[in-house]
């Protein structure tokens, strides 16, 4: 191991450190210290409302993965994801809710937990349905195809079918307590905000570890260039049907996860407004790395959430502005978007990287 | 150029950091939420109600707010969408609310197990039967009839005054047909009501057809009705996409009365559907804006004052409603004031739960809610468009034509 | 047997406006091979501006060309604004910037104008349907179908036998050649963009005589997409074909499909059936295939 403190010098000695995500012990104390904080700064010191804010950040990195995955390392551009999320969550909850258990699994607090993976398996297999096409066509026409799949699924499929099942048809409600994981149920800010970091913390290493594996440089060489990739003896169709179904995988255990934040659900949670959000989201905080996802989900919450406080007093002069305030929200966002892409096209990610590596370089930085 | 974005960014950033946490001020009053539609699917009725409820709560105010105390009313619009309305929730009892003015039905059903965990009362604009059991949804009230009553309401008054009128009253069954927006929980809440109604009636009855509370072209649902001959249709959307169907009704030549929810009859109907509107009859649990009824001219009044920007031609009966909710909230506020227990339980047990026939004028009935059943008002005025105005047809009372069914088989869907 | 052929006859009524604005769309990708996904809040702005001349007094072929003028205004200004600067930039950029521009778009009308159904008040055509023998044609859709040919018509006769639309066909055709023939691609992009605006306005200001105008004649602009798609994205006779094929699918799902399903079907069978038609034909009946080098 070696032991100097900042990264310019470091010689490894072996594959297993040069392929380090951590490669210094700086690195390694920072993000031991990023960790203390989210898993137990964060929920002592916050209260509940900044709790649930910081929720919806990881709600959204967790479906921002999905589609950093499809669209920053596999090139394949989706604008349906938010139907994969769906697929999760109404497969999460169909087994919470409607699903014989035998007792002991539902005496153990098993049935949610066992939900959450069934739900991952479920929307990653869907999403490979909607990825077939993808062998035959690219860019744009797949591009249309995810967007058929969210319509075709959301708007049709869940709406007249699945939330018929059951209930009185329109909104799953899920009475508290329910929700279970072994001996405690999630009830609470404190309690959902923990799920959301334990599970975004292992989302992040799944993915970070898929990255550098096989997979992960085949996918990256389909991005770059897909036929000389296959005429490299890469498996183009393989290698992209994989990525629909571990992009449909992460949806689903978001989708899972999102069941546990809200006590009812309906297919009004998961519209196009929400696959379009995503993709802005990762482009606002870059393409092609898995802080771009987090970054980009901080961003867009943040502000959002800003906007908001910063209309209550403006409220008092002008109410028009809180009477349309969603619509300023839609034309505040597709004005970020234009904004990021011509004049911050990496994103938020590329600037990070930049000022790490000043510091890093300092004071060599010229 | 990249730089001064950058620096512009940091900048409007900061001003809107700052000046959003100037906002939370600190004050001796009580705080009232509200989650409303202004912008969403159902914005066409909604508006009209927001604008409705901040006139009410400044009039309230301005008489002295509860027993003195001023009431701080923060109202969010959250667009008919569910997630949203959830965050907002989340805010308010963030900021301290005693009790929040809701508005549809998919949120409010869905907040209700939320709501009742924190025992906030929840005053909706949904009134939605699902609501008014207190053993499963104690803390959800309003103060109009349920949507259920009023669908009974409304074919029991058809059933009553137009069909002994038709061609052939005798001869066989009446028909019934659904229109509505089957995902939509606000408009499907009553059809379970209403075709337990009909069958009781001995209705025949069809199938729903499915139109979407934006929808614009409704044609080849008007088509399938045309096979199969409605002699009544129940129209449980708003206004935009009734006045739609009707439209098209009457260009297909579709030979069917009409009757509608309360969320679909409003001043917009006749503008709307034009000469399709002739006839249509609806559940009006409140007067419309301006007829001459008790406490209307403070509502006029109020109106005039706070929001002179909005012409009065366009103010519609969700005014109205919206009053008619702002009332019994102020009233049972009083009252649990003045017993010292102005708390979320206390607000529901010392104020609403001892509510005996409260009569806030406006046209509406006298409100009872008691520890056992929260439905308002046991049956519904039905009013119908025709020469130009709106006119009642039949007052239907529930529970007194069906007072065993009322007391035992109805209460909760 | 009549059901059948008043839901073909109003498919291809409806489905003449649809043309409409695919060939607005197949013009700036031919053009500027920009992928437009704002194509639907175009369609909204333009019924929104016709409303509003409509409301001024103006008759309403008078508003229909004031929204002419307002889309070219507009069209210019948004490619000089926004799109200028993407020239060059990947696939994704562009698309999420029109997407972006949609958002924008949407929540500026839905600000200004709130989110009500309006109508055309008086009404411009009457609500009785004319009957041609035993079929009952709205006469709004007969009206808006013989406009939207007429200015199909035009904008053919624009591109054939004027100098604008020639070089615009000529830099659609070979971008440096035309460059290197002194055709300016700067004016050649925004006249694209300003002829799609005219085009997808005048679409919404027929579309919204129809039923009234609300937020979802912007869900109507989307369904340009699947007609373009099977068209071919590259060919103004495949748009205008694919409009008419999806009108006529989106009317006869809705009449015939409605009793299969519980409902909504109308809304995603162009979407269902373009993705199924997607495996088969990839480039659509007339697109140009693309062939790709490493």
């Amino acid at each position: 191991m070696s032991s100097v403190w900042l990264p310019c010098g470091d010689y490894h000695q072996d594959y297993a450190e040069d392929q380090g995500w951590w490669q210094t012990t700086f690195i390694k104390a920072k993000m031991i210290l990023l960790l203390a904080i989210i898993f137990i700064g964060m929920p002592v010191l916050l209260p509940g409302y900044y709790l649930s804010v910081a929720t919806m950040v990881g709600y959204t990195a967790m479906g921002a993965l999905g589609v950093q995955l499809l669209i920053g390392f596999a090139g394949l551009i989706t604008l349906g994801h938010a139907a994969f999320i769906a697929v999760g969550a109404y497969t999460s909850t169909l087994l919470v809710l409607q699903f014989p258990w035998p007792s002991f699994i539902a005496d153990w607090g098993l049935a949610y937990p066992i939900s959450i993976v069934v739900a991952g398996i479920a929307a990653g297999l869907w999403s490979v349905l909607f990825g077939l096409p993808s062998a035959k066509v690219k860019g744009f026409y797949l591009i249309l195809t995810t967007m058929a799949a969210q319509f075709i699924t959301v708007d049709f499929i869940l709406t007249q079918y699945v939330s018929q099942i059951g209930g009185r048809g329109q909104a799953f409600s899920l009475p508290p307590g329910i929700i279970k994981i072994g001996p405690w149920a999630i009830d609470s800010d404190r309690k959902v905000y923990y799920l959301m970091a334990v599970l975004l913390t292992l989302m992040v290493i799944v993915f970070a570890n898929l990255l550098r594996s096989k997979p992960g440089r085949a996918w990256v060489a389909i991005r770059d260039n897909d036929i000389a990739a296959e005429a490299l003896g890469i498996n183009i169709i393989r290698y992209k049907l994989l990525a629909f179904f571990v992009a449909g995988f992460f949806a689903g255990i978001a989708g899972a996860f999102w069941v546990s934040n809200t006590a009812a659900l309906s297919p009004e949670h998961f519209p196009w407004f929400w696959s379009l959000w995503l993709v802005g989201v990762i482009l606002i905080g870059g393409v092609g790395s898995i802080h771009g996802a987090i970054f980009g989900s901080l961003f867009m919450v943040l502000v959002m959430e800003g906007l908001q406080w910063a209309v209550i007093p403006l409220a008092e002069y002008y109410p028009r502005v809180l009477m349309a305030f969603a619509s300023i929200k839609d034309a505040a966002f597709g004005l970020a978007i234009c904004a990021f892409l011509i004049y911050e096209p990496n994103g938020i990610a590329y600037r990070w990287w930049q000022t790490k590596n000043y510091f890093n370089l300092w004071p060599f930085s010229y | 150029m990249k730089k001064r974005f950058g620096y512009l960014l940091v900048w409007f950033l900061a001003l809107g950091f700052l000046t959003g946490f100037c906002g939370v001020a600190v004050a001796a009053e009580i705080k009232v939420g509200g989650i409303m539609d202004t912008t969403g699917a159902t914005s066409d009725v909604g508006k009209d109600y927001a604008i409705g409820m901040e006139e009410a709560f400044k009039w309230i105010n301005e008489q002295g707010g509860v027993n003195g105390k001023p009431i701080k009313y923060t109202w969010f619009d959250y667009g008919y969408r569910i997630p949203e309305a959830i965050t907002k929730y989340k805010l308010l009892k963030r900021l301290g609310v005693v009790a929040i003015m809701g508005w549809g039905t998919g949120d409010t059903e869905a907040l209700s197990p939320t709501v009742n965990k924190d025992q906030m009362p929840y005053v909706s604009a949904s009134y939605s039967a699902h609501l008014t059991d207190p053993k499963k949804t104690p803390y959800n009230l309003f103060f109009s009839s349920d949507y259920s009553t009023n669908a009974r309401s409304c074919l029991t008054a058809w059933f009553d005054k137009k069909w002994p009128n038709h061609k052939d009253y005798g001869k066989r069954k009446p028909r019934l047909a659904c229109s509505y927006m089957f995902a939509s929980p606000y408009a499907s809440a009553p059809i379970k009501a209403i075709k337990d109604h009909a069958t009781m009636l001995g209705f025949e009855i069809g199938d729903d057809q499915d139109v979407s509370l934006f929808a614009l072209d409704t044609k080849s649902q008007i088509m399938a009705f045309k096979k199969f001959e409605p002699d009544v249709v129940w129209h449980g959307n708003t206004t935009m996409s009734v006045s739609a169907t009707m439209r098209d009704a009457f260009a297909l030549g579709l030979k069917a009365d009409h009757i509608i929810n309360n969320w679909g009859i409003d001043e917009n109907l006749p503008r709307l559907a034009g000469e399709a509107a002739e006839g249509a009859m609806g559940a009006t649990p409140c007067a419309f804006y301006g007829q001459p009824y008790k406490n209307m001219d403070i509502v006029v009044a109020a109106a005039k004052k706070y929001s002179p920007g909005v012409p009065q031609e366009k103010r519609l009966n969700r005014t109205i409603q919206a009053w008619g909710d702002a009332l019994i909230l102020w009233e049972s506020m009083k009252r649990a004031d003045k017993a010292g227990d102005l708390t979320g339980p206390g607000i529901m047990k010392k104020g609403f739960e001892t509510l005996r026939a409260f009569d806030i004028g406006l046209g509406a009935a006298p409100i009872t809610f008691t520890p056992t059943d929260h439905r308002p008002a046991t049956g519904c005025i039905v009013q119908e468009w025709k020469g130009g105005k709106f006119q009642e047809v039949e007052n239907v009372n529930l529970k007194q034509r069906w007072p065993d069914k009322w007391e035992k088989e109805w209460l909760g869907w | 047997m009549e059901l059948f052929l008043m839901t073909l006859i109003t498919g291809i009524l409806v489905g003449g406006i649809y043309a409409l604005v695919a060939l607005g769309w197949v013009l700036i990708y031919k053009c500027s091979g920009v992928l437009n996904l704002a194509m639907g809040e175009l369609t909204l702005i333009g019924a929104y501006v016709a409303l509003t001349f409509y409301q001024m007094g103006f008759p309403f072929i008078l508003a229909v060309a004031g929204t002419l003028v307002v889309g070219v205004a507009l069209g210019f200004l948004t490619e000089r604004i926004f799109l200028d600067r993407l020239i060059g930039e990947p696939l994704l950029a562009v698309i999420m910037v029109t997407v972006g521009l949609s958002f924008f778009f949407k929540g500026m009308v839905t600000f200004i104008y709130d989110t009500d159904t309006r109508v055309f008040d008086p009404p411009i055509f009457a609500i009785k349907p004319i009957e041609l023998g035993f079929l009952k044609v709205s006469p709004v859709y007969l009206w808006s179908f013989i406009l939207a040919i007429v200015l199909l018509l035009v904008f053919v006769w624009f591109f054939k036998y004027t100098r604008w639309g020639l070089s615009m066909q000529a830099t659609a055709d070979d971008e440096t050649a035309a460059l290197s023939l002194g055709v300016s691609a700067r004016f050649v992009y925004a006249a694209a963009w300003a002829i799609a605006f005219m085009s997808a306005g005048v679409g919404g200001a027929l579309l919204g005589n129809i039923n009234g105008i609300n937020i979802s004649v912007g869900y109507l602009g989307l369904l340009v997409l699947p007609a373009v798609v099977l068209g071919g994205l590259n060919s103004v006779p495949g748009a205008i074909v694919g409009g008419v094929i999806i009108g006529v699918l989106q009317n006869l799902s809705g009449t015939y499909l409605d009793h299969y399903f519980p409902g909504g079907v109308k809304e995603i069978v162009p979407f269902a059936f373009m993705a199924v038609f997607l495996l088969f034909k990839p480039y659509g009946l007339w697109g140009w295939e693309r062939i790709e080098r490493v």
